[in-house]
């Protein structure tokens, strides 16, 4: 009698067990969705930023053309890469962007005319922000998919995970070759800063 | 070096075992004072007994500031919400770092305070609230800002305030009982008639416990405090990924000479530094006991540790 009371207690706790982390792998999984969105949030936020900055500053960066016609595409790439929701596609135009942004950075600073224009001055902060935002963003992509992946390898939750058919999220894909990858000797060195 | 994986595994150890021993503790004081208390009074309390009157009266002070510890906040002289234009690194960061910990973004103040320190409270990340002095803000660059702004949203993910005023009640109640057992020597009946052995121990060790646990507990929840910082200083780097930031903000606070203000002694283990002491250097062992931080010296190192 007293054996079946003892064996129906941990039935139950296993069940809170294995429920428990049904519902962390269902929420983890939702959350990570929901971390993608905002990526592409926070890309179509930068992107509408632009043509602020385009209209603000066209008068001052008149023989900077290259630069407007790299804003426009960058600004294409994350419109078009939002809409298709694809989290590899959002990566590469947030990089695209922020390749171009040190150089208006490098334009403002050097041109003191533009440097005194507040409103230049509040879009550059704007959008550097807005590159902050992009980057948590993806930092809580990568936490969560780390979270979630982990618990999927690891005993005993890999066992919740093979009964329900959890599978490992992908989440921001890196590249498993390519430029990011190599280290030139020239990076190696320490930068040399005159101050 | 140490990765920042390992450090909060050694921190999430070390705070656990100072917890555990915190309620050992708690538990062992309150079980002798009650009983000292028992046998000199004459009688055992009914219903609650005397640990649920001391729970209750240390309880009901400790909720206030736990409960409504956001609203508090704004009874400080001086502290106005944060504007997006006006304190637009201010805002923004915490913003950034809400985002990146996918918590909702705490309420933000600013205190009208030539001395930088900041802090957080709020019973939960729904209804926390992060505090910055305007010295702070003006002091301190984007990327240290970041650093303590990130230290202030690990003490609200970390639950802190939650866990000190649980510890606050804790304390209290042993507080409490001690003074109780204290004042009952003098107007407890006396008890030459029915003397017996085991009941004067606890009379002896009921003294001794009245007269020492409410330091012993006064400096476990010290002890705990000073680690919950080296927790969210952790968790600040675990968040930027940039020691170098909250280091240099921690030199700068540590270097300015003012200080605060409206401190308030209720929060003053969520500062970013201690807002009544400025220990610079290590100091005596001794004053470091009674500190609420621990020296800035010392957070530094371990900050340095993980760069």
């Amino acid at each position: 009698m007293n054996l079946i009371y003892i064996l129906l207690a941990i039935a139950v706790i296993l069940i809170f067990w294995i429920i428990s982390i049904y519902n962390f792998f269902v929420s983890t999984k939702t959350r990570i969705g929901a971390s993608i969105q905002e990526i592409g949030n926070q890309l179509k936020r930068q992107s509408e930023l632009i043509p602020n900055l385009e209209a603000s500053a066209k008068g001052y960066l008149k023989h900077e053309k290259g630069i407007f016609d790299e804003l426009t595409s960058a600004r294409r790439a994350i419109s078009s890469a939002v809409e298709s929701g694809d989290v590899k596609k959002m990566a590469d135009a947030g990089k695209m962007l922020s390749e171009v942004l040190p150089k208006i950075q490098v334009v403002v600073e050097s041109n003191p005319e533009i440097k005194a224009s507040e409103v230049v001055t509040n879009l550059m902060e704007e959008l550097r922000d807005t590159s902050d935002k992009v980057m948590y963003a993806r930092r809580l992509l990568i936490d969560l998919t780390a979270d979630y992946n982990v618990k999927i390898v690891t005993f005993p939750s890999n066992i919740v995970a093979g009964i329900f058919h959890f599978e490992k999220q992908k989440g921001l894909e890196t590249p498993e070759s390519g430029d990011e990858l190599k280290v030139t000797e020239e990076e190696t060195k320490t930068p040399k800063v005159n101050l | 070096m140490k990765n920042i994986y390992e450090v909060r595994t050694a921190n999430k150890i070390k705070s656990a075992v100072i917890v555990f021993l915190f309620t050992v503790f708690v538990f062992v004081a309150t079980y002798v004072l009650v009983n000292a208390l028992a046998y000199n009074l004459g009688y055992e309390a009914g219903g609650f007994g005397y640990v649920g009157i001391a729970l209750i009266a240390s309880g009901i002070s400790s909720f206030v500031s736990y409960y409504f510890s956001d609203q508090i906040i704004l009874g400080i002289a001086g502290a106005r919400p944060a504007d997006r234009r006006r304190d637009f690194d201010f805002y923004t960061v915490a913003e950034n770092i809400a985002i990146g910990q996918g918590i909702p973004k705490p309420k933000l103040y600013v205190i009208d305070d030539p001395s930088p320190n900041a802090f957080a409270t709020g019973r939960d990340p729904a209804h926390a609230a992060v505090c910055a002095t305007t010295g702070l803000l003006e002091k301190l660059n984007r990327t240290e800002l970041e650093g303590v702004i990130a230290h202030e949203m690990s003490h609200v993910k970390n639950f802190d305030t939650r866990l000190m005023s649980v510890v606050a009640v804790m304390v209290g109640l042993v507080a409490l009982l001690s003074d109780w057992f204290t004042r009952s020597l003098y107007w407890g009946r006396s008890r030459d008639d029915n003397e017996n052995n085991s009941s004067s121990i606890f009379l002896i060790l009921g003294l001794v416990f009245a007269i020492l646990s409410p330091i012993v507990g006064t400096l476990i929840q010290l002890v705990i405090s000073r680690r919950r910082e080296y927790v969210a200083d952790a968790g600040s780097v675990e968040i930027t990924r940039q020691p170098q930031g909250l280091i240099s903000a921690l030199e700068k606070i540590s270097q300015d000479p003012s200080p605060l203000k409206n401190a308030n002694k209720a929060t003053a283990h969520l500062y970013i530094s201690n807002p009544y002491k400025k220990v610079k250097t290590g100091g005596s062992w001794l004053v470091n006991l009674f500190n609420t931080h621990p020296p800035i010296s010392d957070r530094i190192k371990a900050l340095k540790a993980m760069v």
